[in-house]
């Protein structure tokens, strides 16, 4: 037993180490996003950041598309995360990213305009909304939208890869990963193997 | 000064390597290791602690320098620069061959699956019960006190299950089951379909002075504290202690020297750094680089005496080439488990059990394919919600769900064993040199009819298993992952009694060669359903053990 506490120490040692590597420097929303994460309408003003691929308008859409993505609402959202910021980041270091994301986003609003006379960003939030669902759900699928849609989806993915690798997004999901356990976690229904009869979740 | 003479080189620090450099080197001989990488420090190269967002590229690595064809776990952000992207291959036209290899001291034990179950006698003795290829030269009987003596020594996680295909060995307790386990259990039991805790050579409990598991989940990036086997946790240590062992790394051997005779009396390495060659000798020589590496060390070791490679009379060296077909047969989720609280299912990498072959047990020929296949579950809560690609839409409502799934996800894997093949071999590029100025390997390889039945005859087993838990299936490939991918490939060196058809005996050593001997899968004569770590590690303390009776 009591090599086991020197054991877990020693767990708890590494586990610091690791910690204290912890941010990047350089990005506007990571480090912060490891800390305040309340009140994140207040977060919705021009960002510090400077897009390292993205030109400025580009990176306004970027930004306002993963919002739309994972907003916040009653938990923080892709914008409190700093999705943007790392997407910009994965683009610039791939040629056939980079050339799918400003082809999709020249995409975007060139049907923008055409359908609704007005660039994306210029749409108000129910119109934009409106204008995503034909990208993103089958039933409203269009013929002729196919680029579209597929850079629709290349955009939700890199929205997800970039908050469900955030601090904020882990908590969102409540990870229960690199911890430290003191023996393998086990089911809490035995008596209900088949899992048939589990309390209705209380979702958050 | 005269040149040192070691009583033994071995090439290659794997599970193969460490375990014959270990035996060695507490027997007292003298060894020198080549190990073709660099030592791995556990702090700095194992970032299996760090969360994801305290990564530049979140885990998922620079997309600029990655290998792009490589699974997600490997060569990741989270072990990047302990995988090998110096030493080019070639495969022949129509192979596809994906082949992530770790150079780093300790080899793939480092990132390894870590399932270590027993091969049986329905496996030594397959040849005999269906009447294709060769019988293995040992049996179980001959092999069961070193399988027994390996577990000891490494630890392995499991439970007595008395199945004719899994010879039960000395086990810790076993990983506890968890939610989805339960589940997918019981819908394995309604198809007729073993589910049972893997073997797993993870420390459940602190064993022979390593720590027991913490759980944290991410071993397959490597793990800092030593809780799992690997050569440079539980091998190396004990033979650097024994001083008797020097250790070149970044040594990428080169070939094999021979004296007059034809006899092995060294090996050439280059430098990985300074790129310059040099000349290690011994008295006896181990290969133990991995099944291909190996092969192509054999291969390029030509000589007067050889002109066809070292050990090569039987013209068999690099052939035979066998792999596990790898495939999703099933993935979906467990509605059961929408919305539940999250659960640390990811306690080994997110693979505690095992559906361990089922097929042709009775008698060899129930299918329509010989032999048989095992199957691994993983799912539950992991760090990615990889599944968001199941899910429409976007906007809360996406959130929300990717949320509710967390818990859900499960995915079936199967693990086919390919029969030898005449196709399926590896030789030398006449054309293609690598980096370091030796020629590469060439791979030739196609899935054969056998291992395409398994896959088939997997998915309908894995969708009614998913079904019968009350699962949703929701995805299950059209075509296997690439020949490569498991990591498990056999072959090459295959052990036999018959010195015009095997490369080496049934000890491991070269019918045409006395001081060389083979210590990884390439002397296998076939995969099986079964990793092959456990076995490497048990056939090498055998060939160990004869090797110093040599000596002697």
């Amino acid at each position: 037993m009591a090599g086991q506490s020197i054991e877990r120490r020693e767990i708890l040692r590494i586990l610091a180490v690791a910690a204290g590597v912890a941010t990047f420097p350089g990005f506007s929303k990571w480090s912060f996003a490891c800390g305040h994460i309340s009140n994140a309408l207040a977060q919705i003003k021009p960002a510090v950041y400077r897009p390292v691929f993205f030109t400025a308008p580009e990176y306004a859409l970027i930004e306002r598309l993963t919002d739309l993505i994972i907003p916040a609402d009653d938990t923080p959202g892709a914008r409190d995360a700093g999705v943007s910021e790392f997407v910009d980041l994965m683009v610039s270091r791939d040629l056939h990213l980079q050339r799918d994301f400003r082809t999709g986003l020249s995409w975007l609003n060139t049907h923008s305009r055409k359908t609704l006379g007005k660039a994306f960003l210029m749409l108000d939030a129910d119109q934009q909304t409106v204008f995503l669902e034909p990208l993103a759900y089958k039933k409203k699928f269009r013929t002729g939208d196919e680029r579209g849609r597929e850079f629709f989806t290349l955009v939700r993915e890199y929205t997800v890869m970039g908050f469900y690798t955030s601090e904020i997004g882990l908590k969102e999901l409540d990870f229960p990963g690199l911890k430290f356990y003191a023996e393998s976690p086990s089911c809490p229904h035995k008596d209900d193997p088949e899992h048939r009869h589990l309390d209705p979740a209380t979702s958050k | 000064m005269p040149r040192q003479i070691y009583d033994v080189i071995v090439i290659g620090t794997g599970a193969g390597g460490g375990m014959a450099i270990k035996t060695l080197c507490e027997a007292g001989l003298k060894v020198c290791a080549l190990n073709s990488g660099r030592r791995l420090d556990p702090e700095k190269d194992f970032r299996n602690h760090r969360n994801s967002w305290e990564m530049k590229y979140r885990g998922f690595g620079d997309p600029k320098t990655r290998m792009k064809d490589m699974p997600d776990f490997l060569d990741s952000e989270y072990n990047q620069g302990a995988w090998e992207h110096d030493i080019a291959y070639t495969t022949a036209p129509g192979t596809k061959w994906m082949w992530p290899r770790c150079s780093a001291v300790g080899g793939k034990t480092n990132f390894w699956g870590r399932s270590a179950a027993r091969f049986a006698d329905i496996d030594f003795k397959a040849a005999t019960l269906d009447g294709f290829d060769a019988d293995w030269p040992v049996t179980y009987g001959e092999m069961a006190p070193y399988y027994t003596h390996v577990e000891k020594m490494i630890g392995v996680a499991s439970t007595v299950q008395n199945r004719p295909s899994n010879p039960d060995g000395v086990y810790l307790p076993p990983f506890n089951f968890r939610c989805l386990d339960w589940i997918l259990q019981k819908g394995s039991e309604k198809v007729g379909v073993p589910y049972l805790p893997d073997r797993l050579a993870q420390l459940t409990e602190a064993h022979d002075g390593h720590p027991a598991c913490h759980f944290c989940g991410d071993c397959t990036f490597g793990c800092e504290v030593g809780a799992f086997f690997s050569s440079p946790w539980f091998l190396l240590p004990a033979a650097e202690a024994s001083g008797n062992l020097e250790m070149r790394t970044n040594a990428v051997a080169k070939n094999i020297l021979v004296d007059e005779n034809g006899r092995a009396s060294g090996v050439a390495y280059i430098d990985r750094e300074s790129r310059q060659e040099y000349e290690v000798l011994g008295r006896a020589v181990v290969v133990a680089a991995s099944c291909i590496e190996s092969a192509r060390i054999m291969l390029n070791s030509k000589s007067r005496h050889w002109p066809n490679g070292i050990a090569n009379s039987s013209g068999q060296l690099g052939h035979n080439l066998c792999d596990h077909l790898y495939a999703t047969t099933a993935s979906g989720y467990l509605p059961q488990l929408l919305g539940q609280p999250s659960f640390p299912d990811n306690v080994g990498a997110n693979s505690i059990a095992w559906m361990p072959r089922w097929q042709n047990l009775e008698h060899a020929h129930e299918e329509t394919f010989v032999r048989g296949y095992s199957v691994y579950p993983d799912g539950g809560c992991s760090e990615f919600p990889s599944y968001h690609d199941q899910i429409e839409g976007f906007g809360s409502s996406f959130k929300r769900e990717i949320k509710r799934r967390y818990p859900t996800p499960v995915s079936l894997t199967v693990q086919a064993p390919t029969l030898p093949s005449g196709k399926n071999f590896v030789d030398i590029d006449p054309k293609a040199k690598d980096t370091f100025g030796i020629p590469m390997a060439r791979i030739h390889f196609q899935w054969g009819d056998n291992e395409l039945k398994m896959f088939q005859h997997a998915k309908q087993t894995s969708a009614a298993v998913l079904h019968s838990a009350g699962g949703v299936l929701e995805y299950a490939a059209e075509e296997p992952e690439s020949p490569g991918y498991s990591l498990h490939e056999t072959g090459t060196c295959r052990m036999g009694d018959d010195a015009r058809k095997f490369v080496t005996n049934r000890f491991g050593q070269t019918h045409d060669v006395g001081n060389l001997y083979v210590c990884d899968a390439s002397v296998f004569l076939n995969s099986t359903d079964k990793t092959t770590t456990l076995s490497i590690l048990a056939f090498t303390l055998r060939t160990s053990e004869y090797l110093m009776q040599q000596f002697r």
